[in-house]
């Protein structure tokens, strides 16, 4: 009961608060001469939201490379200890191939599917119907879905009635079964599945609304030219969503790199499905706070062409305003 | 016009509707593979979920031994069975409890400074505010993990760990740079006379944003709201690391936790995990049109 | 609305604000309640599911007698006491007692308050009545960190133990007598029996995966090289590429072998450790046994509710591999140590030790309880309670008691040597490299 008091004042309580931090401080500011009144008041309307993004995220970022360097217990360097275990230890660098699976085959196609999905579905009439469908996994919780899909992978022994809808399939067509979750070929890219599986509906529905404003003229002009559909689609189509394509993909990219729930839930790591978000928080879990720090850091790294990226862009579109 | 035109206009409508229709079978046909592509895809991406569903209104003994399909024929054998174990569970039903108490406060503590914070990105004009900004832009790339262990020495040593209020600080710090980005983007393209008259009229800047600002922005924060609410329901790892063993652990992280419980098993999280996507799906049958406003907004320039 | 509000007063909101202000203060805005000390205990407890529900049970009749109120929690998550005593905040009165490496400077420190104290006049019952190998004081009153005796005083109350390392069997399909050695486990043939293989095994667990095979390779070891190595084993004194630990994994990946187990290593692999005992009751019996602990009749019954223990089902103890280790039994048990020494939890803590209340446990089914002298309406509990007492040594699960990182790979290395059994000397190269940087205290 406790809870749900706390619960409501703060539902109720933070705008009020911000409301009456907003009213009271304007009017102070407006007392205050107009040249200290136009530099003090941006800092002091943005201060909530820079100071959480301060404590939240950039004092974290920086502390977290700091603390890559120390011991575990925070009382003494130890250099590039951590980084040297990271890279030396066994199945660490696993957890670093596999993220680099899932940043190129999820990107990939989640991407992909999305843009193909996109753009059949453009031509069909019961299109927003199957949109639905497609889109239907991604409010779905990552949880939710690897329960999905954990019951998919079942796997019974040969002979015995398969009760995964995947086996069941493939015993239908005469198959064995197989071990999705266990077996070394098959188990990353179930996983990576599962994560596309969520995702693509995200995709499709943005690069949907891209296509939709790609003029009919441009290509009704050019099929009365006479090019092939898949001509089109490479040629006309591809160029003009670039953009939005390259915004999604860096989403995904980053998106992949995150992944963390599918495999802990799924697998939890096991029979070398390990990626960099579950190799830190197990470190994490174990009280190993340098080395999940020195893991955290190599992940930052590697995201580092991203934020570059899209710092570019997001500077070129500011000159476009 | 006259009867014999009529007749021969009527008729000609009626050959040409013939062919009309045989033109378009013969199209159908055509475009025979694409519907079959695009349905095999829908299958693809629905199948799994209905299986799901189905399956959790099946009692234990019956998902052992044939799979959710065998279901859909008599004898089908359905019961609650799953539903009432899960829910009698310990500890389910307080987590569903906190998922509530965890996501309403965390998505109006920070949609609320969120706006206020995009407001003066947008409107206002002070030196750094360009640093600032792309620092923000920076932050939407970097990966929570970065943060999780400095942001979990701050809640221990101020005592928080393990409450409320630590994750929904934690999960308003984790998401004020893209929503303030998103905003400022809108916010940024409300028509400046709208503004600058107030101000003639002498409104502050309380006033011009409380009054003009904010209504004006009710579509992006309605869909924004949706997005930020889904997404904290659906967190697990800022909830496992804050709240992993606390009593205040959401519905996510005891799903998790239920799997390697000696008194549970794969087969009760059925009910559970369809428990959990219920309320996501509702949200999303019921508010689709701010949900793709939403996503498409953000990402295609608008 | 917005404009309603912008036009209030100064005043006005700052008034409001100070109501709500006030609000919060009063709700203390946080969890933790301070418990009276008399009145009220507050517990906590990593049981879920079935466990909870018995405890609850137990807990009944404390409340009904004493009407002193138990404010029960689960906490998962071993470490979650380990944060609060080092962050000095409040712990709950009750609560299992922690890691080994902690027993020590918590019964030192005195974060747990002794068991004799807590029990005071029946303590000595309490020794009298609970299985010896899980209150002897080691020789000269020392330490056995294991069962939480510090400097010859007990810290941990102990309430429930299991049994590990015994074959559960079909009585309907396994007809013949138990097997006295592991070598006449393993010829025995199951085909003679209508059997498809000799063993079901199930490791999959989620992020626990891996568990059930550690139970079997302890049971092997222990009997198979003895106490000392499998204790300085645990401490990180004997490397896993040693000779025994060697062996020990061989003589496991006997049990897991294509040739010996239902289904093959995939089926090992993919099988919750819950269902993992089906095949023994199907039409065509899938094997003839699984290696498991007491609680697992509970599981068996799941799938096939109308099976009876002892008529349907039973087991056979761990047979010997060497004749001279033959006392070392596998087993764990439930504890509770006393954190605030307050009346009610004194109380708690006494009521627990009794008789009727472990008997409420008994009767719940699916344990043993740690007094000696109780009788199960379970046939099958009733035999593994003589194991127990007959154990010089109950020694603990070895990957229990190692450290976090250690164990997880420990239970990692069995799934890979399960699925891959050449792999055996790089798995346990890796584990010897995880255990010197695993055991040094940074």
């Amino acid at each position: 009961m406790d809870q749900v008091i706390t619960a409501v004042v703060a539902v109720i309580g933070v705008p009020l608060v911000l409301l009456g931090y907003i009213v009271l401080g304007e009017r102070v500011i407006e007392r205050l001469p107009d040249t200290i009144q136009t530099w003090i008041r941006p800092y002091f309307w943005a201060l909530p939201a820079i100071g959480f993004a301060t404590i939240f995220m950039v004092y974290p970022l920086l502390r977290t490379v700091f603390l890559s360097f120390r011991n575990n217990a925070d009382t003494d360097w130890v250099g590039f200890n951590n980084y040297v275990y990271f890279f030396t230890f066994p199945d660490t660098l696993t957890s670093l191939r596999n993220s680099l699976l899932w940043l190129i085959f999820y990107t990939f196609f989640a991407v992909g599917l999305g843009l193909i999905i996109a753009i059949l579905l453009d031509r069909v009439r019961y299109e927003q119907v199957a949109k639905i469908a497609i889109f239907l996994p991604v409010p779905i919780s990552a949880v939710a879905a690897s329960i999905i899909w954990k019951f998919m992978f079942d796997y019974q022994p040969p002979g015995s009635v398969q009760t995964g809808t995947l086996n069941a399939a493939i015993g239908a067509f005469g198959g064995q079964p197989v071990a999705w979750l266990v077996n070394s070929t098959t188990n990353n890219p179930a996983l990576i599945f599962v994560g596309i599986w969520s995702i693509t509906g995200f995709c499709m529905v943005i690069i949907s609304a891209s296509l939709k404003s790609i003029s009919t003229e441009v290509l009704e002009a050019a099929r009365i030219d006479g090019a092939n559909e898949f001509r089109i689609v490479q040629l006309i189509v591809t160029p003009l969503l670039w953009p939005t394509i390259t915004v999604v993909g860096t989403t995904m990219i980053i998106n992949a790199l995150k992944t963390f729930d599918i495999v802990y839930v799924l697998t939890s790591g096991a029979y070398d499905t390990d990626v960099i978000a579950t190799n830190m928080f197990r470190q994490l879990a174990t009280s190993h706070y340098a080395r999940a720090a020195a893991v955290g850091v190599v992940l930052f790294l590697a995201i580092v062409p991203l934020l570059v990226v899209n710092i570019r862009r997001f500077q070129q579109q500011e000159e476009t305003r | 016009m006259s009867q014999a035109e009529a007749t021969t206009r009527r008729e000609t409508a009626g050959a040409g509707a013939a062919v009309g229709v045989l033109d378009r079978w013969g199209h159908q046909l055509q475009r025979l593979p694409l519907h079959l592509v695009i349905i095999i895809f829908i299958a693809i991406w629905i199948v799994p979920t209905i299986g799901l569903i189905v399956n959790s209104f099946r009692n234990v003994q019956d998902m052992g031994s044939a799979g959710w399909w065998s279901a859909l024929f008599p004898p089908h054998g359905f019961s609650l069975g799953s539903y009432q174990q899960v829910l009698n569970t310990e500890n389910v039903t307080t987590s569903i409890f906190n998922s509530v108490l965890i996501t309403v406060p965390a998505t109006v503590i920070q949609l609320a400074i969120a706006t206020m914070g995009a407001y003066a990105f947008a409107w206002m004009k002070f030196p750094g505010k360009d640093l600032f900004f792309i620092v923000i832009v920076g932050l939407m790339v970097v990966p929570i993990q970065m943060t999780l262990i400095p942001v979990l020495q701050i809640f221990k040593a101020t005592g928080l760990a393990g409450t409320f209020i630590a994750v929904w600080l934690a999960h308003s710090g984790y998401g004020l740079p893209f929503e303030v980005f998103l905003l400022r983007n809108y916010l940024g393209g409300l028509p400046r006379e709208i503004f600058e008259s107030a101000e003639m009229d002498g409104a502050g800047h309380a006033v011009r944003f409380l009054r003009i600002a904010v209504p004006m922005t009710v579509p992006a924060i309605a869909s924004l709201t949706i997005f930020v609410f889904l997404g904290v329901w659906n967190d697990l790892l800022v909830s496992l690391t804050f709240l992993g063993s606390s009593p205040n652990r959401p519905f996510t992280v005891v799903i998790t936790q239920l799997v390697t419980s000696l008194g549970g098993g794969w087969q009760f999280l059925t009910a559970a995990a369809v428990l959990q996507m219920s309320l996501p799906l509702a949200v999303f049958i019921f508010l689709q049109r701010y949900f793709v406003r939403g996503i498409t907004s953000g990402s295609v320039k608008g | 609305m917005t404009d309603v509000l912008a036009k209030l007063s100064s005043r006005a909101i700052a008034g409001g604000l100070g109501v709500l202000l006030l609000i919060a203060c009063s709700s203390g805005g946080g969890t933790n309640n301070q418990t009276a000390s008399s009145t009220d205990v507050t517990v906590w407890t990593a049981w879920g599911g079935n466990e909870l529900a018995a405890f609850q049970k137990v807990l009944k009749p404390f409340h009904d007698q004493t009407g002193i109120t138990v404010h029960l929690t689960t906490v998962r998550d071993a470490n979650q006491l380990s944060i609060n005593v080092d962050a000095g905040t409040s712990l709950p009165d009750i609560a299992p007692g922690p890691t080994v490496d902690k027993v020590k400077d918590w019964a030192t420190k005195g974060t747990m308050k002794p068991v004799e104290t807590a029990l005071g006049s029946s303590f000595n019952d309490y020794i009298t009545n609970t299985y010896p190998a899980l209150t002897t004081v080691p020789s000269g009153g020392g330490d056995n960190l294991y069962i939480g005796i510090v400097g010859g005083k007990h810290y941990e109350l102990m309430v429930k133990t299991q049994v590990k390392g015994l074959f559960w069997y079909n009585k309907k399909v396994f007809t013949g007598t138990a097997p006295k050695t592991f070598d006449e486990l393993l010829a025995i043939n199951p085909s003679q029996y209508g059997a498809d293989k000799l063993f079901c095994v199930g490791l999959e667990s989620g992020g626990a995966s891996g568990w059930p095979a550690s139970d079997q390779i302890d049971n092997i070891i222990m009997r198979q090289s003895g106490d000392k190595v499998y204790t300085d084993w645990i401490q990180g004194k004997v490397k896993f590429s040693s000779p025994q630990i060697k062996l020990g994994y061989q003589t496991y990946l006997k049990e897991v072998s294509a040739q010996n187990v239902y289904g093959g290593p995939n089926t090992v692999l993919s099988t919750a450790f819950q269902r993992a005992g089906k095949p023994l009751f199907a039409a065509k019996p899938g094997c003839l046994f699984l290696e498991q602990a007491t609680f697992i009749p509970s599981f068996f019954l799941e799938d096939y509710p109308n099976l009876k223990a002892g008529v349907d089902f039973d087991f056979f103890g761990h047979p010997s591999v060497a004749s001279q280790y033959d006392g070392n039994v596998n087993g764990f048990y439930d504890q509770f140590a006393m954190y605030n020494d307050t009346p009610a939890a004194r109380k708690l803590m006494q009521y627990m030790a009794t008789s009727p209340a472990q008997q409420i446990w008994a009767d719940a089914g699916g344990t043993l309880t740690a007094i000696k002298t109780i009788k199960y309406n379970d046939p099958v509990f009733n035999r593994a309670a003589e194991v127990a007492n007959s154990a010089k040594n109950l020694l603990v699960t070895a990957g229990d008691f190692m450290p976090s990182d250690m164990q997880a790979a420990f239970w990692k290395s069995l799934l890979n040597v399960t699925k891959n059994p050449s792999s055996l000397d790089s798995e346990l190269a890796k584990l010897d490299q995880v255990q010197a940087a695993a055991y040094k205290t940074s």
